[in-house]
């Protein structure tokens, strides 16, 4: 476990996760990228958190909305304006992007920092993940996966498939689900019926944690927790948190709602997250940074986000 | 000996070597997949493991390990389950293959082709190349004695991924040992097993048996065949056929495929393209009303008609 609990590196986690969004975000309004980017406001806390909690040999599988933890993998404070770039430049397919130009957004990979392999087809990743696992097991290798997946990949089959898999060849896998109660257009109220993921993961004997409330330093220690858990019990642990997908509600029509119907943010460019906002979107506990704004003083929130803005604002492509 | 028993010696000898994973259901239990598993042993550190049933789920399994540079092997007990995991062989693939990072890991799945006869109709899939077709993935089939000894040891942990599949049919009978090898492409998936001037036979899928015994009559009346078996699933290089057919004018296609894809569809559009016949058969499957239901599977060649054509020709 890490010695000291750096609370002003993760603060500052959470707000490049916020910034550099939002400048891709304009970027992104501009027309500059052709390939699709699933933007992921609101889903800072877990993902600077979890950047906090690995250790440099784990290995992390994602899913098509990857860029929070992505861009929490590469963060490295002195060189943010390269690295916002670089992700500027492959979403632009340029070969002096993050992955050269061949990633794009939603396969997206880093693995220099353990990033191995993106996905985006619901539920693939969860059984290349316990692949990953057996591999390193059999290669004798240390560290944990980290296999991330939504409430709609819980859904697919390959997750039941690769839960049971995980637990009955015991390997180190944190299965991480962000519910963020949307599948593309439908909410889990209009498509299907409660998955109590607790009682699913205990008929398997697998551990099962529950988040909510975007406390990112809460988030730390559990993680760096179940991280190690995991790691001594060589076994399966499933964590599911309450998150809430930011950056838009728009009125959709179909056949089915000619008169429009209300649908959250799923992909592009977020038309109502304007950069001369930063870096609060909500007022409101579904908002990761309003979160930190009541974990830290606001004026040290507002110098470290200034800071930052001066010198990601300038980032230009 | 049965092709089984010889296919099983010779992965036993090369998953002997390295530190594999040798994994799927039954693979080290019952009847250790009819055999072809029985007895196998893994280099030091490596894994030999009975699996769940969730074939989708070990096909990722065994991408994901290779991901990490290790050796994995995935035997599949018929290509049928095959169709369960169409996305990892798409999907999953192309991602994984398209990283400019070289892939240092292998993945290969080893499976059957049931054609024995009697399975029924959820056990009459028969065609490796449409599952290859779909993401260029290289699959291999595996005939005798030769093909077995060519491409085991040179592809089962060849960093990257491939499908490796025999018939129930052939494994059951007795090891085909070519007299003559005269030439192996080098890939080691296009063979040449007679070099004559007068007529051109090419084998495709798992046909072999049938080439053979085509060849066996016309030798017998005074015509020299040049024989080919096609072990690759996706389009290969063509010009040591075509150079065959360019002498002979003659050429003979078998393909015992229940596809509408066929393999050999490639091969013809060339020869079409590059070559002149003065002959040209082609014997395919015919599915008649019994292909649904339990019958005996038989590719049939009508061996005398296609010799008095030959020779008439």
């Amino acid at each position: 476990m890490k010695s000291k609990f750096d609370r002003r590196r993760v603060a500052q986690t959470v707000l490049w996760l916020r910034l550099s969004q939002m400048v891709i975000n304009e970027a992104y309004k501009s027309g500059m990228f052709k390939v699709p980017i699933h933007l992921a406001f609101g889903h800072e806390a877990m993902a600077a958190a979890l950047a906090y909690a690995l250790r440099p040999e784990d290995k992390v599988l994602l899913t098509h909305r990857n860029i929070a933890y992505n861009l929490a993998r590469a963060y490295r404070p002195r060189y943010v304006s390269a690295i916002l770039r670089s992700f500027l430049h492959e979403y632009m397919l340029r070969p002096t992007g993050l992955a050269r130009g061949r990633c794009g957004s939603m396969n997206l990979t880093h693995p220099s920092v353990g990033i191995m392999y993106t996905s985006s087809i619901l539920g693939n990743q969860f059984s290349v993940a316990c692949g990953v696992a057996l591999g390193k097991q059999v290669r004798g290798e240390k560290g944990v996966v980290v296999v991330m997946g939504g409430d709609g990949s819980i859904e697919e089959g390959a997750f039941y498939e690769s839960l049971l898999f995980a637990k009955s060849v015991k390997l180190p896998i944190l299965f991480l689900i962000e519910n963020n109660e949307w599948s593309m257009h439908t909410h889990i109220t209009e498509r299907r019926t409660p998955i109590a993921l607790g009682p699913l993961c205990a008929s398997l004997a697998i551990p099962f944690v529950s988040l909510a409330g975007n406390n990112v330093f809460l988030y730390c220690e559990k993680l760096v927790a179940m991280r190690k858990k995991v790691q001594q019990l060589g076994m399966p642990l499933c964590v599911e948190v309450a998150v809430k997908t930011l950056g838009d509600w728009y009125d959709y029509k179909n056949p089915q709602h000619p008169k429009g119907k209300w649908v959250k943010y799923h992909v592009g460019a977020s038309p109502s997250v304007s950069l001369s906002a930063w870096p609060l979107l909500q007022q409101h506990a579904d908002d990761p940074v309003f979160v930190l704004s009541k974990l830290l003083p606001l004026s040290t929130i507002q110098k470290e986000a200034a800071a930052l803005f001066n010198r990601l604002q300038r980032v230009t492509p | 000996m049965t092709l089984l028993s010889f296919l099983n010696q010779v992965i036993r000898r090369e998953t002997t070597k390295k530190k594999v994973i040798v994994f799927g259901q039954n693979v080290a239990a019952g009847s250790y997949l009819g055999g072809l598993t029985s007895d196998l042993r893994v280099g030091s550190g490596g894994r030999i493991i009975n699996t769940i049933n969730a074939e989708n789920t070990l096909v990722g399994v065994g991408f994901g390990a290779a991901l990490t540079g290790a050796h994995a092997i995935f035997f599949m007990r018929q290509i049928d389950f095959l169709l369960l995991t169409t996305d990892h062989l798409v999907n999953t693939y192309q991602s994984i293959r398209g990283k400019s990072e070289r892939m240092t890991g292998s993945f290969t799945i080893v499976s059957t082709v049931i054609d024995h006869g009697y399975e029924g109709p959820q056990s009459s899939l028969n065609n490796l190349a449409d599952f290859c077709s779909l993401a260029h993935v290289p699959g291999f089939s595996i005939t005798n004695k030769v093909d077995t000894e060519s491409i085991i040891p040179r592809y089962l942990t060849l960093p990257g991924f491939r499908i490796v599949v025999a018939s129930t049919r052939m494994l059951r009978g007795n090891l085909i040992e070519p007299a003559r090898v005269s030439y192996v492409n080098s890939d080691g998936t296009l063979f040449q097993y007679d070099d004559g001037k007068d007529v051109t036979v090419v084998c495709f899928n798992f046909s072999l048996p049938q080439g053979m015994t085509l060849c066996d009559i016309l030798r017998r009346r005074n015509v020299a065949p040049s024989l080919f078996n096609v072990n690759a699933m996706t389009p290969i290089a063509w010009k040591r056929i075509l150079a065959s057919v360019r002498r002979t004018k003659k050429l003979v296609v078998l393909d015992d495929s229940k596809s509408e894809n066929r393999s050999c569809f490639s091969l013809l559009a060339e020869v079409e393209a590059h070559a002149s016949l003065d002959k040209r058969i082609v014997v395919t499957r015919r599915l008649g009303r019994e292909w649904l239901t339990p019958n005996p599977d038989q590719f049939e060649v009508p061996y005398q008609k296609v010799a008095h054509e030959l020779l008439g020709a």
